[in-house]
């Protein structure tokens, strides 16, 4: 049995792919940040498929201490229970914000969930990727075009703009997925983006206000069911041989930003390195 | 430029300490939470090419600022700058509320911010002008029924900040009063921030955009510092309307959002 981990698994596209990927026989360990929304995300799960095998972890991915522990007791299982073996991470948890807030180490909360909680996850539970051959998959967004990393104040601490540290966030995304495989790909190792389009969640809806709670409202009507990014995450981690591209909307390949270079990508990884003071190493 | 934050491990210290490191400053940052005190120091240190030295203490308690105190002077560590931050608010019904937390309000947010800046000005490198930033709260405009401790506390804040200003005038210190509306720091503060509704939003203010003016301000000499306009019109009808008028507006506001909040 492959083992997948998910993050945001309790609700929207996270709770959906884990759903669909418990039902086609992936053992599935998700992370939620509350206990209650974890079970009843795994009372959801089990309903329609009462042998599906589904595992909850409990962490706070904004805060990096919680990120590290979290991805400690995940190797543990992964040792006792799936012989060390991690076929896929889907770095899924985000937020949406309608302030500048921050994490506990000053970091602006938009970049650091949606960013680098997925950088340092993938860097703690890479051995047992890299045992599986596995692949990475974050949950991206169209978003991520029409805008530049702001390499000199990455966490927008000049004129906050949500919707600029959303989508720069996004791009952010594809950014890591390009570094990990222009290092890993040779190590066996894809990195892939998914493209949800719109979708019918409550991500601008959580822990934001004013216009961004607004806006979202209205705009989510108009959003598709979770079950329809769901199916290109089940996509890609099905196929045998691993497909050959990036970005990927309704199991299909997409073009991306033009900004989506292996400079910046680099860039990219190298700043995370020094933000969550780690190294990935050589392969 | 040496800058001594207290309060650090919050959410207006923190933005104001991402500011300075921002601004290539070293910084002394001090605060009752250890451990997010370690997490501020490692976001800084991996951010920016700054020096950032940490000390817990509880500026309520005499002893605990003698012993960090103490260990400034070991080193011989000298400021630039002073950012009082550190304070505390429990809003509600004077009679509700625990009688010593109420005693604590004033003994951090008034008399603790008293203690540090006579010890920081003590300790000023001489010879360089000095900068001292008190945390005041537009609320220090109105007296303010329902948040009657707080708000008296960081009126304290605004006339001993008036009155110390011209003491030291003269001896190249610019003391700054920030007087912001609600920020957004926490999930509580924004939680509060909904339930007092439009009045809430209009009067809340970009956390960074406050940490950036903010040290514009006191580097330049400014003496007070209100964000926003429709907060500045606010604290101008304060002035100008009976103060027991105001207190009975602002009375009836807060009960009627205290009952939702």
């Amino acid at each position: 049995m492959k083992t997948i981990v998910i993050t945001g698994a309790t609700s929207g596209i996270g709770l959906e792919t884990a759903h669909i990927l418990a039902q086609q026989g992936f053992e599935v360990l998700g992370i939620a940040r509350s206990e209650p929304n974890s079970m009843q995300a795994e009372e959801k799960i089990l309903a329609g498929n009462p042998k599906a095998k589904v595992t909850f972890f409990l962490a706070d991915l904004l805060q990096q201490r919680e990120v590290v522990r979290v991805a400690d007791e995940i190797n543990q299982y992964l040792n006792d229970q799936c012989n060390g073996e991690l076929f896929a991470l889907i770095n899924n948890a985000g937020c949406v914000r309608s302030w500048y807030m921050t994490t506990d180490e000053g970091y602006e909360q938009q970049f650091a969930l949606n960013h680098l909680a997925g950088f340092l996850l993938t860097y703690k539970l890479f051995p047992a990727l890299r045992k599986a051959q596995g692949r990475v998959i974050m949950t991206g967004s169209e978003s991520h075009k029409g805008i530049k990393v702001n390499w000199d104040n990455i966490m927008l601490l000049r004129r906050y703009n949500p919707l600029t540290a959303y989508k720069q966030s996004k791009l952010c995304n594809i950014l890591f997925a390009k570094g990990l495989n222009d290092r890993y790909s040779t190590a066996g190792i894809h990195a892939y983006v998914v493209d949800p389009g719109l979708v019918y969640t409550d991500i601008g809806n959580k822990e934001t206000g004013g216009l961004v709670n607004f806006i979202w409202s209205l705009r989510k009507r108009y959003g598709v069911s979770p079950d329809v990014p769901a199916k290109t995450f089940a996509f890609l981690c099905q196929q045998e041989i691993p497909p050959k591209g990036l970005y990927y909307c309704l199991c299909k390949e997409k073009d991306y930003s033009r900004q989506v270079t292996s400079e910046n990508a680099n860039r990219l990884f190298e700043l995370s390195e020094r933000l969550c003071d780690i190294r990935y190493g050589k392969v | 430029m040496n800058v001594m934050i207290t309060g650090a491990a919050g959410g207006l210290g923190r933005a104001l300490a991402n500011e300075c490191g921002r601004r290539g400053y070293n910084l002394f940052l001090t605060d009752i939470n250890e451990d997010g005190l370690l997490c501020i120091k490692r976001g800084l240190e991996r951010q920016f090419d700054v020096v950032v030295a940490t000390a817990v203490c509880d500026l309520t308690n005499a002893e605990s600022v003698d012993k960090m105190l103490d260990m400034i002077d070991q080193h011989g560590i000298c400021f630039d700058m002073l950012l009082n931050i550190a304070g505390l608010d429990f809003e509600g019904i004077f009679m509700e509320r625990d009688r010593e937390k109420l005693v604590k309000i004033v003994l951090l947010n008034s008399a603790a911010a008293l203690r540090i800046t006579h010890a920081a000005i003590n300790r000023r490198r001489s010879g360089k002008p000095f900068s001292i930033v008190f945390v005041s709260s537009l609320a220090s405009m109105f007296p303010m029924p329902l948040k009657a401790t707080y708000a008296a506390s960081k009126r304290f804040l605004l006339d001993f900040a008036t009155s110390l200003r011209q003491e030291l005038k003269r001896k190249g210190v610019s003391v700054l009063t920030l007087c912001p509306g609600g920020m957004v720091t926490t999930q509580e503060t924004m939680s509060s921030i909904k339930a007092q509704g439009f009045w809430g939003s209009i009067t809340t203010n970009p956390l960074e955009s406050i940490a950036h003016n903010t040290i514009d301000r006191v580097l330049a000499g400014k003496s007070i510092y209100i964000p926003g306009i429709l907060n500045r019109t606010l604290s101008f009808f304060g002035k100008i309307i009976p103060r027991s008028w105001v207190a009975a507006m602002i009375y009836w506001r807060w009960n009627k959002v205290q009952s939702r909040y």
